[in-house]
């Protein structure tokens, strides 16, 4: 990608070749999601069942359950994140490489869910940036699955090429700073405990 | 349950007779006594020796806070060859609650009376296990209270703490070894 | 473990000396690694984190970290109260929702001194022995895949999505089905479902046989898990193990037959016991219970035949709801529902129940003050004691026969950090 030529703004934003690669780009990201299952705790059996025979989750493309962070894209929160655990997931969020979509599974990663407790985090969303919310106690396998068709539409409508292209620092390994990535600072969260403010994070 | 209750009671009170044990009449039938909180290994040690009590089913504390003494704690043992159970209970005071562990008598108690030092705060002098000393066993070491007292909030006080400022020294650390970048 | 970071030197000072792992020829003995497993990691069963030292490839020393699924339940039923905790007892050991209701019912009945109608106890005890072939079905699918016996992830969930099915047309959901109230269950079980059930639990054995086939006589099976981590009965005594990690070392101890609870004493089922306690011997007893839940299971259906039409809830206006119907019409049923709802107490006291849970003995202590406030309740959790005892087990033994230790000891974290 590095070697393309340096492309004038009004070609990136409309141009054939640009629109074109993306959508190249975009159509083998979402039919290859590599999952990460983050099996915390019950939905992680649901997570199960989807991978399963039944709910088959090969049909969409995202059965290659990698249990490395290396290898996969796709990180599924499957339940109660506490805040002993959040630091792992952060570290297991940062270890993954770009570019890397999250799914908060169950009301517990939604939003704490039913544990209003000093030790749950209330909601994944304040530690992570999450793509897709799914509600339920613990989600059915096909609302799962929903999840991640929707996560599927979204990516079709990312633009790789032009975020490229626009000079953003889009190398998140981890010798540049933006392998530590505000969190989604768009959701509501509750209380003090939202994270440092994002201009101290942000690349 | 009933009838092999009978004979527990029975065998547990002529086995801690030298302790001159309290019996309590507890509303699931379960023989119950209340000893000294000085007395607790002692009366362990005759449990597992002379009463043929050969397994802890749990050790855990109730908190009456604010009445005094506040901790009341328990102790339940199951005999498989007797096929019955007995509960011990003890009260320690609230300011500096110990009471002396049992790890060493019955080996299933450690990660019990870890749970009970983690929970409630009280310490078992002489806790040895295969993790070192006495610490915590489910919220993270350095957490600042004791959850399951009756004076701590569901909601918990400052429950990010320790995440924060793990977060806040790995963005140093990171910021320091890339300031060239 | 002030943080996540993972530092040499985390574990305690050694125990005692190593040994008796790894063949004289290790070419890595005498070599010290320390090693974190966890808690994010396919073989620790949930959020389990190890830390291990080898020497060579043998465990010198090994220490397991839990808490990391602890959400504070025990402080939670304190706040919500008696009733509302149920849906909470679902998640403690989520693959057996339904056995930890009725474990958590039966204290509270014990409290409060209320007797379960006939037919309401044949079918908690249906529910169990659902909910027991279903745990035991997940242990054998992960320590299957653990082992390399991927196949076995896929006839195992086979089985448990008909499971899911069966229990989602009863009780409305697949998992976490909350469906056990005190004095009895929620609703009667329909017809149809009875029948779905009698024609699963028919062409179970066969399935289980179908297992056996796969793993019994299978030389890989054999030789990973026969004679590795074996726990004598007098060990498994001390270290407060019990369900068939206790009953695989030889002692045959079974809450259902020892202190019957919910009429077990009148179903006929045998008690599956091991003789060397080591990891073959824990998964041969765990094939057989399934086999016994079938039975019993299949005993189950024929009583509720029998008991058809039978009360399953307990008229006890105290704590069991009212008919939702009788609540419109009926002035004092309402005020019965409000009393109930806002603040049900239970007598001053304290009383303790233990059932035999697919993984042990799973208990509840609670205690009230006579207010509509719980003033505690303690979860006995066999999963607990089970993760204690993997340092016990493991120490100088090969560093591969963790996993299959592991998955033979049996437990979900939901349950050991409560």
């Amino acid at each position: 990608m590095g070697s393309l030529k340096p492309v004038d703004e009004a070609t990136t934003q409309e141009g054939f070749l640009a629109t074109r690669v993306d959508e190249l780009i975009n159509w083998g990201r979402k039919n290859s999601l590599w999952p990460m299952p983050l099996g915390l705790s019950c939905c992680g059996i649901e997570l199960m069942a989807m991978i399963g025979p039944k709910f088959d989750l090969a049909r969409f493309g995202a059965e290659a359950a990698r249990f490395s962070p290396r290898q996969c894209d796709l990180m599924v929160v499957a339940g109660t994140l506490t805040w002993k655990m959040a630091e792992a997931a952060r570290v297991i969020y940062d270890q993954m490489p770009d570019p890397k979509w999250v799914i908060a599974m169950g009301v517990c990663s939604s939003s704490g869910g039913m544990y209003d407790s000093y030790s749950v985090v209330q909601g994944v969303d304040m530690i992570l940036p999450v793509d897709v919310y799914v509600p339920g106690c613990p989600p059915r396998p096909d609302a799962v699955i929903d999840a991640i068709i929707k996560l599927q539409r979204k990516i079709e409508r990312e633009q790789p090429l032009k975020a490229r292209l626009s000079g953003a620092n889009l190398d998140h390994g981890i010798g540049s700073k933006a392998f530590v990535r505000a969190p989604n600072h768009s959701v509501p969260t509750r209380g003090s405990h939202a994270v440092l403010p994002p201009g101290e994070l942000a690349p | 349950m009933s009838a092999p209750s009978a004979n527990a009671l029975d065998r547990v009170q002529s086995g801690l007779a030298a302790l001159n044990p309290k019996s309590i009449a507890a509303r699931d039938g379960m023989p119950a006594f209340e000893i000294e909180a000085e007395q607790v290994r002692e009366a362990c040690r005759l449990l597992r020796d002379a009463c043929g009590f050969e397994t802890n089913t749990f050790v855990t504390a109730i908190d009456h806070f604010p009445a005094e003494p506040r901790f009341e704690l328990f102790w339940q043992f199951l005999s498989v060859q007797h096929n019955d159970r007995v509960r011990l209970s003890a009260r320690v005071t609230g300011a500096h609650p110990h009471v002396a562990s049992i790890g060493d008598l019955y080996p299933g108690t450690q990660y019990s009376e870890r749970e009970c030092y983690d929970m409630f705060g009280v310490v078992f002098d002489g806790h040895t296990s295969h993790a070192g000393g006495l610490k915590r066993l489910l919220m993270p070491e350095g957490y600042d209270h004791f959850p399951l007292r009756k004076d701590f909030p569901h909601q918990g006080i400052e429950p990010d703490k320790l995440y924060n400022a793990w977060f806040q020294r790995r963005f140093e650390r990171h910021e320091r070894e890339h300031a060239d970048v | 473990m002030p943080t996540f970071e993972y530092a040499p030197g985390l574990l305690p000072p050694r125990a005692k000396p190593s040994g008796g792992g790894a063949d004289g020829d290790d070419p890595l003995h005498g070599e010290l690694l320390e090693l974190n497993m966890g808690p994010q990691h396919p073989a620790t069963h949930g959020v389990l984190r190890i830390l291990v030292e080898l020497d060579g490839e043998t465990i010198a020393r090994i220490e397991p970290e839990v808490g990391y699924l602890h959400r504070g339940k025990e402080k939670t039923c304190e706040s919500l109260g008696w009733r509302k905790f149920f849906v909470h007892t679902d998640r403690l050991d989520y693959v057996q929702p339904l056995m930890n209701n009725v474990g958590y019912a039966l204290a509270l009945e014990k409290l409060g001194g209320v007797t379960v109608p006939e037919r309401g106890q044949i079918i908690r005890v249906l529910l169990c022995e659902l909910s027991r072939i279903g745990s035991h079905l997940i242990y054998l699918a992960t320590t299957g895949i653990d082992l390399g016996a991927v196949t076995m992830f896929f006839f195992c969930f086979k089985q448990r999505e008909t499971l899911y099915d069966l229990l989602d047309a009863y009780t409305g959901h697949r998992m976490n089905n909350t469906y056990v109230r005190i004095g009895g269950v929620y609703a009667d079980v329909d017809e149809r479902v009875q029948d779905a059930i009698e024609q699963w639990i028919a062409q179970f054995p066969a399935a289980v046989d179908e297992f056996e086939k796969m793993l019994t006589g299978n030389r890989i099976w054999y030789d990973r898990n026969h004679g590795i981590g074996a726990i004598t009965k007098e060990q498994a005594l001390a270290w407060s193990l019990n369900g068939p990690n206790l009953r695989g070392s030889g002692c045959d101890f079974d809450l259902r037959k020892a202190q019957p609870y919910s009429g077990y004493e009148r179903y006929d089922f045998e008690v599956a016991v091991g003789t060397g306690g080591d990891c073959y011997d824990r998964y041969l007893v765990s094939i057989e219970e399934m086999r016994q839940s079938a039975r019993i299971v299949q005993q189950c259906l024929k009583l509720l035949k029998e008991t058809k039409g039978g009360e399953f809830l307990a008229e006890d206006r105290r704590y069991v709801l009212p008919p939702k119907d009788l609540v419109r019409s009926s002035m004092e049923e309402l005020i019965h529902q409000f009393k109930i709802v806002t603040d049900m107490a239970l007598p001053k006291g304290s009383a303790y129940h233990g059932i035999e849970s697919s993984k042990g003995e799973l208990g509840f202590f609670v205690a009230s003050d006579g207010t509509s406030t719980p003033l505690r309740c303690h979860i006995r959790a066999p999963g607990l004691m089970n993760v204690q005892a993997i340092p016990m087990v493991a120490m100088g033994r090969l560093f591969s026969d963790m996993v299959s230790l592991i998955g033979s000891l049996d437990f979900v974290m939901g349950e050991v950090d409560r």
